[in-house]
């Protein structure tokens, strides 16, 4: 970069002086009419100015992909291997199992490794996928899936190499019977190449069977055994956190979205969490689309033309866009004023534009969207409901539509959740799992166990509990355990919360920049408050609501290189709005009818509360007999709520008792928060797993 | 509270009634009997409310006071949104019972305090601000058709007088011309049971009313009472009901005019309109309060003209001043009075309002020794 700056100063220099006429007299008045001198000449500067190799250039601008700081990077090396273990299983067939390690070295040095069960990576691939940059198979063709560029994963090498010195570790397997690979890689960021450190150069075989097991062992190589698949050790420079912007917040959207995903994830304090996939089914392959005259731009317009071979405009055209018929071709080459069987070869600049402009100026049907894979609204619900402790969830695909010539589909799937799970805890259950934690203090041992509870509600309840911060769970009195069981069952921990957006691009999650991304703008700029919700104005939507709003397209428009935020057009923005109003809608009628069937109960509550107090007033006054006037009003009572429950319903249907049989329409799945399987973390379920 | 209530009644001795406590006894029980028979017949206990809102009020030119109309609102026990307001009314007249039966009277605050509990079964306490149990009172008021003296509740005293008059205090006597700077504070109930008035031991000529205690310390310690002499009273900004009765009682049974010294602002004109026709909240005792005969001396808004005040003593009024202002001037009893039209519009047209009190940028004494005596001697008020 610096040198191309030189570059176009120099000829600036030399015009300066005498570029016009009022410059250059006020420059000879200030140095008395002699020309400045020259510092340094053409051909010396010619010295310094050479070629930058990409790898240069992103390890000077890591910020670019993601690794501006520790916390970030650890997460980002983390998307990008799973990301690529994700793509590379379902582009093979088979269900993908993730397993992501991660395991502090040393003060602020962290070894990640990521395994999955994918098909494996033929021998010598594996050094240029891990250790080059641009190296992948996606960046040029157009159809949906993760990764775009082949940057990730090697960037995320060389950000280790470069931060910790330690080389990149990979081993992989392509089937039971083949030798799995062993490679140690570091990236020469000068030339943008591999560099293997162990075999001599070459990388190891590790023999099948009972041998290749001993040598791993011997060795110290982590792996999980699996008949195929890929494992990626990284140790790098990083930050563990919790909470927003996490490597777990980043897992636990990724099973959300993607529930044919086993994720294990066993984080730096040894919590392990698993996700389970909720479906067997693994997403429609999508297919490759070649691009559509809309979406393209006058440059590549030229490079597809040079780079095609000989052949008339009009065969050009249909064969080489979508959606393109003969009559369109004709339509467009007549408009251009260009014959449409002039040969590409010999089609000049100045026609290229013409055939530009033509494009724009042409009606052409939109592209095919078959070519985009949805995750559907069922697999959204069972998703949310397997992550998301919740009561009320419901889901909307739109149909597909286009973006400048880009075709792309908008999903949003809603989880509304009443009560915690902290309150809904028997007390048998919590001395339980008081006594299977291993959380060194009663703060951590309610914030690991209780799914989305974050650290400032376990803070009210510890508070409320008028326990010590710092007191050990496994020596809580008695005393102690009542008074965390009624904390927990009081403290409102939905107080303030305010609505949880998750998004996704092609079923990827995305954790920063969300107030630039269309998404949160759409979401901030609807009326919730129509559907039941609270919102201020300008803000996100309060109440126990997580949302989830997935962008599915072949291109997806992102703001900046780091695919973090999804940029604004009007199509999308549009799609995105249609699909929060679909689930706005169901979750205001599910808001309404519960309100209904709350004031039901309280209606009759609220009576008996008072009887009391009015007979004992009455009798006070006049003598009457309490206990007799008060069965009196009783009886009153129960025949006027009695009337009132059945005047209330619209229908003259006796109304429906429990919110979970509400009859709502498809799209929509009610359960009973208290039986939810995802709202406790018990320690348990996971020592049966492996573990390294 | 309740609990212990139980404890201490019994050892009271049974008291006499008055024949006055022994009428409203008589409607406190009829109104727990109507209960007792809609819970045996399985009907709804309800209770009729007089509506106490500006829609059931209407103004009498005849008696020129505020009366209340023959609106009703029903309070249901059995109705989601009244089930705790009616709990409310029936322990408050359960509350004033036991205050007949022993022949004591309490302060609102009291009754508060004796009725405020927490429901059994339910985080919920009866009631949780004064002011809730305040309405209820009032309530039980136009449904009982006693007032509140007759319920046995006073307010907190406020307000004072001086002047030369003697009156009796429950048996006590008071010579309001011996009363030193404080004055003497005139009690929340004023009924002819409490305080005497007799004509024989009145000397005042009229009586005039200021609107604060600041301006009636003013008037007090220049002794104005005495070199005119009159009755001096205040009401503290707007005048509690004990001043407002008084004053109705001085002025029927002495036969003494009134003057009032009020702020030229809308708030001073409704403390008139107050006192001359009542208020739209105890329009039901308007008969017993109103002085429709009440004058209003001042101050005017031609007086920042006609006195010559400085500019730095002008208010300027603010939007909810303008708008109050336009409101009482559509009041039936402002409205086909043109002095009053004219000065209203002349404030309105001042933009600006002003205090008793900027009269003292003249000279302290201005209000007392120029200002009233001049409106008094030229009989220059608005009616």
């Amino acid at each position: 970069m610096a040198t191309a700056k030189r570059k176009k100063k120099a000829p600036l220099k030399k015009k300066k002086p005498g570029s016009t006429k009022k410059r250059a007299a006020s420059s000879t008045a200030a140095s008395n009419g002699a020309a400045p001198k020259r510092r340094t000449t053409a051909k010396a500067m010619a010295a310094s100015q050479r070629d930058i190799s990409v790898s240069e250039f992103f390890a000077k601008n890591r910020h670019l992909l993601g690794f501006d700081n520790p916390r970030k990077a650890l997460l980002t090396t983390v998307k990008e291997a799973v990301d690529n273990s994700l793509d590379a299983c379902e582009e093979a067939g088979i269900l993908p199992e993730i397993w992501v390690h991660i395991q502090q070295t040393s003060n602020d040095r962290y070894k990640v490794g990521i395994q999955d069960n994918g098909p494996g990576i033929l021998k010598k691939q594996i050094p240029l996928i891990f250790g080059k940059l641009l190296y992948g198979s996606k960046f040029h063709r157009l159809r949906q899936s993760r990764g775009q560029q082949g940057i990730g994963i090697s960037a995320a090498g060389m950000y280790g190499v470069q931060t910790t010195g330690k080389p990149v570790k990979i081993i992989s397997k392509v089937s039971v019977r083949k030798p799995s690979h062993y490679y140690e890689i570091q990236i020469d960021t000068k030339k943008n190449q591999p560099k293997i450190l162990n075999g001599k150069g070459d990388g190891v075989d590790i023999p099948p069977g009972d041998k290749g097991t001993k040598y791993i062992e011997k060795h110290g190589i982590e792996w999980v055994d699996q008949p195929h698949g890929t494992r990626v050790t990284i140790e790098l420079q990083a930050k563990f956190v919790r909470g927003r912007g996490s490597v777990g917040e980043y897992l636990e959207q990724t099973a959300i979205a993607n529930p044919h995903v086993t994720l294990h994830f066993l984080d730096s304090d040894d919590y392990e969490y698993d996700y389970l996939r909720s479906t067997n089914a693994l997403p429609k392959e999508p297919k490759e689309i070649k691009p559509h005259p809309y979406g393209i731009e006058l440059g590549r317009l030229a490079t597809i033309l040079e780079d095609s071979e000989r052949m008339s405009l009009s065969e050009f055209f249909r064969t080489k866009f979508s959606r393109v018929t003969p009559a369109v071709a004709k339509r467009i080459c007549q408009t251009a004023g260009v014959s449409t069987r002039s040969n590409t070869g010999k089609v000049g600049r100045s026609e290229v534009d013409a055939l530009y402009q033509a494009i724009q100026k042409t009606k052409i049907s939109n592209p095919s969207t078959d070519c985009i894979c949805p995750i559907g609204e069922d697999l959204i619900l069972k998703g949310l409901h397997h992550v998301v402790p919740a009561e009320f969830y419901t889901a909307a695909t739109r149909p597909p539509a286009v973006y400048r010539g880009n075709p792309f589909q908008i999903e949003v799937g809603l989880a509304y959740g009443g009560s915690a799970p902290t309150q809904n805890v028997t007390k048998d259950l919590l001395n339980e799992l008081l006594e299977e934690t291993d959380a060194r203090t009663i703060r951590q041992f309610l914030i690991h166990t209780f799914n989305g509870l974050g650290s400032e509600s376990a803070d009210k309840i510890i508070k409320a509990a008028a326990l010590g911060t710092r007191q050990a769970p496994g020596k809580l009195k008695p005393s102690g355990v009542e008074k965390l069981f009624s904390a927990m069952r009081n403290v409102n921990i939905s107080d303030g919360q305010s609505m949880e957006v998750m998004r996704y691009a092609n079923r990827v999650p995305l954790q920063f920049q969300q107030a630039a991304c269309a998404v949160t703008q759409m979401v901030v700029g609807t009326n919730w408050r129509s559907y039941g919700l609270g919102q201020s104005r300008g803000s996100l939507p309060r109440g126990p609501v997580s949302l989830m709003v997935h962008v599915a397209s072949v291109w997806v428009p992102f703001t900046s290189e780091s695919k973090e935020a999804i940029a604004n057009y009007p199509e999308i923005q549009k799609e995105i709005r249609l699909g929060l109003q679909a689930v706005g809608r169901k979750l205001g009628m599910y808001l309404r009818r519960r309100l209904r069937v709350k004031q039901q109960s309280d209606r009759r509550e609220v009576f008996l509360r008072y009887l009391k107090e009015v007979s004992t007033a009455v009798s006070e006054i006049n003598g009457a007999k309490q206990a007799e006037l008060y069965e009196q009003l009783v009886k009153v009572a129960k025949r006027r709520t009695a009337e009132a429950d059945v005047k209330l319903d619209d229908r003259g249907r006796p109304m429906e008792e429990k919110p979970a049989e509400m009859n709502l329409g498809d799209n929509v799945l009610i359960v009973d928060p208290s039986t939810h399987a995802a709202a406790i973390n018990r320690a348990s379920s996971s020592e049966d797993e492996p573990e390294e | 509270m309740a609990k212990k209530r139980p404890a201490t009644t019994p050892r009271k001795p049974k008291v006499k009634l008055t024949p006055r406590d022994k009428k409203t006894m008589a409607r406190l029980t009829g109104l727990a009997d109507r209960v007792v028979t809609a819970a045996n017949a399985r009907r709804d206990p309800y209770v009729d409310i007089p509506s106490r809102t500006l829609s059931n009020i209407h103004y009498s030119p005849r008696k020129r006071i505020l009366e209340m109309g023959n609106n009703k609102n029903r309070r249901q026990l059995f109705d989601l949104s009244q089930a705790k307001a009616y709990m409310r009314t029936v322990l408050v007249a359960s509350g004033c019972k036991q205050l007949l039966d022993q022949g004591k009277t309490t302060s609102l605050r009291g009754l508060y305090y004796m009725l405020k509990h927490t429901i059994d079964g339910a985080k919920e306490n009866t009631f949780d601000e004064q002011n809730e149990c305040d309405t209820i009172i009032e309530d039980v008021e136009v449904l009982l058709n006693s007032i509140r003296e007759e319920l046995h509740l006073y307010a907190e005293n406020r307000g004072a007088m001086v002047g030369n008059i003697t009156l009796r205090d429950r048996g006590d006597v008071i010579d309001c011309s011996r009363m030193g700077s404080g004055g003497y504070a005139i009690p929340s109930i004023v009924e002819p049971e409490v305080i005497e008035l007799s004509r024989k031991k009145c000397d005042a000529k009229f009586i005039l009313h200021v609107e604060k205690g600041t301006v009636w310390q003013r008037f007090n310690e220049d002794k104005f009472w005495e070199k005119h002499n009159c009755i001096l009273t205040h009401g503290a900004g707007q005048p509690p009901r004990g001043v407002r009765r008084m004053l109705h009682r001085l002025h029927n049974e002495l036969k003494l005019p009134i003057y009032c010294v009020l702020d030229n602002d809308p708030w001073g004109y409704y403390i008139y309109s107050v006192l001359k026709q009542g208020s739209i909240n105890l329009a039901f005792e308007s008969q017993r309060m109103a002085v429709p005969d009440a004058k209003y001396l001042g101050l005017r808004s031609i007086d920042f003209e006609r006195c010559d005040l400085s500019d730095s003593v002008k208010i300027a009024l603010n939007d909810n001043d303008k708008k109050r202002a336009k409101q009482i001037a559509k009041y039936p009893w402002f409205e086909k009075k043109r002095k009053w039209q004219s000065e209203i519009q002349r404030m309105l047209k001042n933009d600006f309002k002003l205090e008793v009190e900027s009269l003292i940028s003249k000279d302290i004494s201005y209000v007392t020794e120029v200002y009233v005596p001049e409106r008094l001697e030229a009989q220059d008020w608005l009616d």
